[in-house]
């Protein structure tokens, strides 16, 4: 309890301490961004993609550099799922309609904080921390990514797993078993620096 | 890598906290809206066999395998309740040129029945009062195997127009409607003439993959070979990829140009004959 009560005070403290000298950056949406997710039933497999994702990532420094924890740093993005790209059009509307229920929640967004940035040969690796919103429910998740710099701007990869049951998404297991309950989830997107003002 | 161990566990330990009630500090606003969802009323791209305004996404190929079985139910189990056959076929491809476009060629053993048509989505909305779609059938068909003369001599030829209104007034509720016109609706009889149609058809969605359906086409008396209205009720099971239709119905003629002119057989339940149809959609 003293070891949070401590971390939440530094925390606080860092963030103060480091908007002075915080970079905000946005997804270039003019980038080739891909986000996929990754079905594998029994007796299918499947992907589905968009390049609809947007957010940001509000460093605590001008640029990221390796260090252990950074809790001043922020960041948020989301994926609009209406647009998610299965390859047949009857698939879609069953993940929109059925599964993800877009009409009610049109986003998977995650936000939260960078953990921890170490440095690669290519760039950082690094550990987010943060809350996954898919269909109405949050999970808190650990996602790892490779950060590659891109001019001024960043490129990162990210991938993570996720269960359907933990957001209350329901697999009717009557029929055929098409969609997976575990999906594996890549993010590719490219961040630039916010616009000025 | 302790380090990192550490520093993970401090963040899962502090981020969660952190984050509830906070108010983002970044300046960027979401730029546009999210994806507008498709309208959708009927699920698939047909009936039993009445067309719905319902279109494939360009560049999909739509499969389909129909049986109807010749014999009644009412045969009992020396014919296995009709199952034993003979059966009417009907094997069909349709590609999507767009979004709102495609293009379909059906044959069916039925007179070698051989149809061409073209289906457009016109519009569709989804307004506070329900989901509406409107669409347009046309087709050109050959009967080679009912006249000496050639399959595109006037005796054979025939064209058709149909016109579609689907209308979802609630949520897992579909109704269509489907007036349409034909001309020479009896190849081979030596004298071609048009007739109108009006199809009127519903399916109510039970579940996310079960729905029941019923669909019903009033005819003219287009002589006694189609004296009857065609009419049909079944089941609609659909997965990521298929239709499958299991169907009762008074008719066995499963072209367009076949089912718009009627049906020989009454409805009465003595001469109800079992069919399904499956459709797969392909993506390449």
């Amino acid at each position: 309890m003293r070891l949070r009560a401590l971390a939440l005070l530094g925390g606080a403290l860092l963030s103060t301490v480091a908007q002075a000298g915080a970079q905000e950056y946005h997804v270039d949406r003019e980038a080739d961004n891909r986000v996929t997710f990754v079905s594998r039933a029994a007796i299918e497999e499947f992907e589905g993609v968009t390049d609809r994702i947007d957010g940001y990532v509000l460093l605590g420094q001008e640029r990221l550099s390796a260090g252990s924890v950074r809790s001043e740093t922020e960041f948020y993005f989301e994926v609009d799922l209406a647009s998610l790209d299965t390859g047949i059009s009857l698939r879609n509307r069953h993940m929109r309609d059925n599964y993800l229920e877009v009409a009610e929640f049109p986003y998977a967004a995650l936000d939260g904080s960078i953990a921890t940035v170490s440095e690669t040969a290519e760039g950082f690796r690094i550990e987010a921390i943060g809350r996954m919103a898919i269909h109405g429910v949050e999970q808190v998740v650990s996602v790892p990514c490779e950060v590659t710099e891109e001019g001024s701007g960043y490129r990162a990869r990210c991938a993570l797993q996720v269960l359907l049951s933990d957001y209350d998404i329901e697999i009717p297991r009557v029929m055929f078993l098409k969609l997976a309950n575990e999906i594996q989830l890549r993010l590719d997107f490219h961040l630039k620096p916010a616009p000025a003002g | 890598m302790r380090h990192s161990v550490v520093g993970f566990a401090i963040g899962a330990l502090l981020i969660p906290s952190m984050l509830a009630g906070q108010e983002r500090r970044g300046s960027w606003q979401r730029s546009e809206p999210a994806t507008e969802v498709p309208v959708t009323v009927f699920h698939s791209t047909q009936s039993a066999n009445l067309p719905t305004a319902e279109t494939l996404a360009k560049g999909e190929i739509l499969f389909e395998i129909s049986h109807r079985f010749s014999p009644s139910i009412s045969e009992g189990a020396d014919a296995l309740w009709g199952l034993d056959g003979p059966v009417v076929n009907r094997l069909g491809l349709s590609y999507a040129v767009s979004d709102r476009a495609m293009v379909g060629l059906l044959r069916s053993n039925l007179a070698d029945n051989l149809d061409l048509q073209v289906k457009l989505r016109v519009w569709e909305a989804d307004a506070g009062s329900g989901a509406y779609m409107l669409g347009m059938v046309g087709g050109i068909a050959i009967n080679p195997e009912l006249t000496d003369v050639s399959a595109f001599d006037g005796e054979s030829l025939q064209y058709y127009a149909q016109a579609i209104l689907n209308v979802a007034p609630v949520p897992g509720l579909a109704l269509g409607l489907v007036p349409g016109v034909i001309h020479n609706v009896n190849p081979g009889s030596g004298d071609p003439e048009s007739a109108l149609s009006v199809g009127l058809t519903g399916q109510l969605y039970l579940s996310q993959h079960v729905s029941v359906l019923g669909e019903w086409n009033f005819s003219e008396d287009n002589g006694i070979d189609l004296a009857h209205d065609a009419g049909a009720f079944g089941v609609e099971l659909e997965t990521g990829g298929h239709f499958f239709k299991l169907l009762i119905s008074n008719s066995v003629r499963l072209n367009p140009a076949q089912h718009m002119g009627g049906t020989p057989f009454s409805f009465d339940p003595d001469e109800w004959r079992l069919g399904f149809n499956v459709t797969r959609l392909l993506s390449f």
